[in-house]
């Protein structure tokens, strides 16, 4: 084959050019809840970024050895799934037990994480463009990378906003997706920054 | 004896019902994934078969028992499945199939070519996993039929104004996903060259 | 008396109640597909069957699931159906599956699902609870089909893959990239927010 696709290439490709939120709209439910504050968002994003980062290559582990050698790729949604919470659940057990400061600073948002789509979002995109476990990897933490800069991004915009005059119908939802679409259109500009080849 | 019912209560009956539900749903979706695996089976080939007859250009049915129809008819599976090829009324065309890196993932296309094997008879897309939206529109037909009696190789324009024989559009806002494209199809000469005539 | 409730549990989704415009829940997995009406057709159905089903099932289920593991349940069989849907379409609509790739899976995550299941399923009776989630699964998709009603006709010039507009239309090629959907919903929140719901208020 004449040149394959870099992990790299792939890793800054899901922080700007594709970014999970912007150009897939995944994770939108927390992302215009929580986009209020900066401070909320900004533990978030750095939650989204460790388990995005660890459950992608995981779920490659479970898919590869666990689901193909018993032809039960069709169960992987609900596989995912479970991996996924059961992950964050640990992840919250342990931190709650060994530190104290980073369960109040990460360890509350955790919960919140098992329902953003984009965590299982990234893992169905890696079995269907059939990456491998590296890309995985990078795939997983270019995308949380890319969700964490949209969302705190998000949030700096919007504490600026608090004091500007809005139309009553656009307060809330309304202007922050407005702000997201000019931001999407951002993002794409960064498509000519790459050079790949 | 109290105990021995909030245990009960408390412990085992979560299990079990746990158990329960989920060997309950692995059955259904197991049931209905091996009553239809024929089927998905079928669908794959008949996709593939449909690729084939619209790289080459050849007019079909577009139905199931249509593709397979003109497929056999038309088709002949050359060296055991890496060309294809198939008489018509402009003459013969050579069906190969290719796969190259995309932005996000393999593209995998079908590509038709003329006796010459430099003129496009045509090209399918096979599978891809480009942006919806952005690079995912090179599955749709405006931007695979214009390949259509183009010679490679080729060189990419703005959307909407390819006009010489070796133009073709490029997608807006999915510049990489064009680039990409373009270095497959620009390999698909080549590559029939060597394998079809051993050049 | 019942009757009435079954009409209060039916039409309130689709008004003043509504998903998507109210709640703003659920629209990941599908905005995404919402440059084509064919696709997004195809996820809403996929969103109604799982919405009311599950419901369904989790209200036969609700006096018999053990507090602890409600959550676990409720994932489990939400992932059914929605694996039911996947198995389906790729048996029996094979292009549409391939177009669609992973945002069917992702419709197990839509918050709508698990939000009807915990606020309604859990304290009514299963016909009730069906009808909710189909009323929840409809308010959603009118929707998500008038978003995609505007991104394709205005994005590409054709509605369900037909060419509606003549040559003299300029595709707006940025309907139907992803900020095209974000700017579709946030005037389509404002519009309804600014006439409909000030009535009601009013």
């Amino acid at each position: 084959m004449n040149g394959s696709i870099t992990p790299l290439a792939i890793f800054f490709a899901s922080i700007f050019t594709g970014n999970i939120l912007l150009t897939n709209y995944l994770g939108m439910c927390s992302f215009l809840s929580v986009s209020k504050e900066l401070k909320t968002s900004t533990g978030l994003g750095v939650a989204v970024i460790f388990v995005m980062a660890t459950t992608t290559p995981l779920n490659w582990l479970v898919y590869q050895h666990l689901l193909i050698p018993f032809g039960l790729e069709y169960l992987r949604f609900i596989v995912f799934i479970i991996v996924i919470a059961a992950f964050v659940q640990l992840t919250e057990m342990t931190i709650e037990r060994y530190s104290e400061p980073l369960y109040q600073s990460l360890g509350i948002f955790l919960p919140l994480i098992t329902v953003n789509c984009a965590i299982l979002g990234v893992s169905l995109f890696m079995v269907i463009r059939e990456y491998s476990f590296f890309t995985s990897f990078l795939f997983g933490l270019g995308s949380g990378i890319g969700w964490f800069i949209a969302i705190i991004a998000m949030a700096g915009i919007r504490q600026k906003l608090r004091t500007a005059k809005i139309p009553p119908g656009l307060e809330g939802p309304g202007i922050t997706l407005i702000i997201a679409g000019f931001m999407a259109m951002a993002f794409m500009g960064f498509s000519g920054m790459i050079a790949l080849s | 004896m109290i105990k021995q019912a909030t245990f009960y209560k408390k412990r085992i009956y979560p299990l079990l019902f746990m158990f329960l539900v989920t060997v309950i749903c692995i059955l259904i979706t197991s049931g209905l994934f091996l009553s239809t695996q024929e089927r998905a089976t079928a669908n794959e080939l008949s996709f593939t078969r449909r690729a084939i007859l619209d790289a080459g250009g050849l007019e079909y049915t577009p139905t199931t028992e249509g593709i397979e129809k003109t497929y056999k008819e038309k088709v002949q599976v050359e060296d055991g499945g890496t060309y294809y090829t198939a008489e018509t009324a402009e003459g013969k065309r050579y069906i190969l199939p290719m796969q190259g890196p995309g932005l996000w993932g393999t593209i995998a296309i079908m590509v038709g070519l003329e006796e010459d094997l430099t003129t496009f008879s045509g090209l399918a897309i096979v599978s891809q996993n480009e942006t919806p939206g952005l690079g995912g529109r090179i599955e749709e037909p405006w931007f695979t039929q214009q390949f259509q009696g183009k010679k490679s190789p080729f060189t990419l324009v703005n959307e909407g104004t390819a006009d010489a024989p070796n133009e073709v559009d490029a997608i807006t806002g999915a510049t990489r996903t064009s680039e990409y494209f373009r270095n497959l199809t620009n390999r698909a000469s080549t590559d029939a060259k060597r394998i079809i005539r051993g050049e | 008396m019942a009757k009435s409730k079954l009409r209060k549990t039916f039409l309130e989704p689709l008004g003043k109640n509504n998903p998507v415009f109210v709640q703003i829940l659920g629209i990941c997995s599908t905005l995404a597909v919402t440059n084509k009406l064919q696709n997004t057709m195809v996820m809403v159905l996929g969103v109604m069957f799982t919405t009311a089903l599950s419901s369904w099932t989790i209200s036969l289920l609700r006096n018999h699931i053990p507090s602890r593991i409600r959550m676990m349940v409720e994932t489990m069989v939400i992932a059914t159906f929605v694996i039911i849907v996947d198995i389906v379409l790729k048996a029996f609509y094979p292009e549409m599956w391939k177009q669609l790739g992973p945002y069917v899976g992702l419709i197990i995550t839509n918050c709508i699902i698990m939000g009807r299941i915990e606020a309604f399923a859990l304290q009514n009776k299963p016909f009730l609870s069906l009808v909710d989630g189909l009323a929840s699964g409809l308010g959603y998709a009118y929707v998500l089909l008038a978003i995609a009603f505007f991104r394709e006709l205005l994005g590409t010039g054709s509605l369900w893959g037909y060419q509606i507009l003549g040559s003299w239309w300029t595709n707006w090629s940025i309907m139907i990239m992803p900020p095209g959907g974000f700017f579709v919903l946030a005037i389509f929140i404002w519009v309804i927010r600014e006439t409909i719901m000030k009535e009601e208020k009013a």
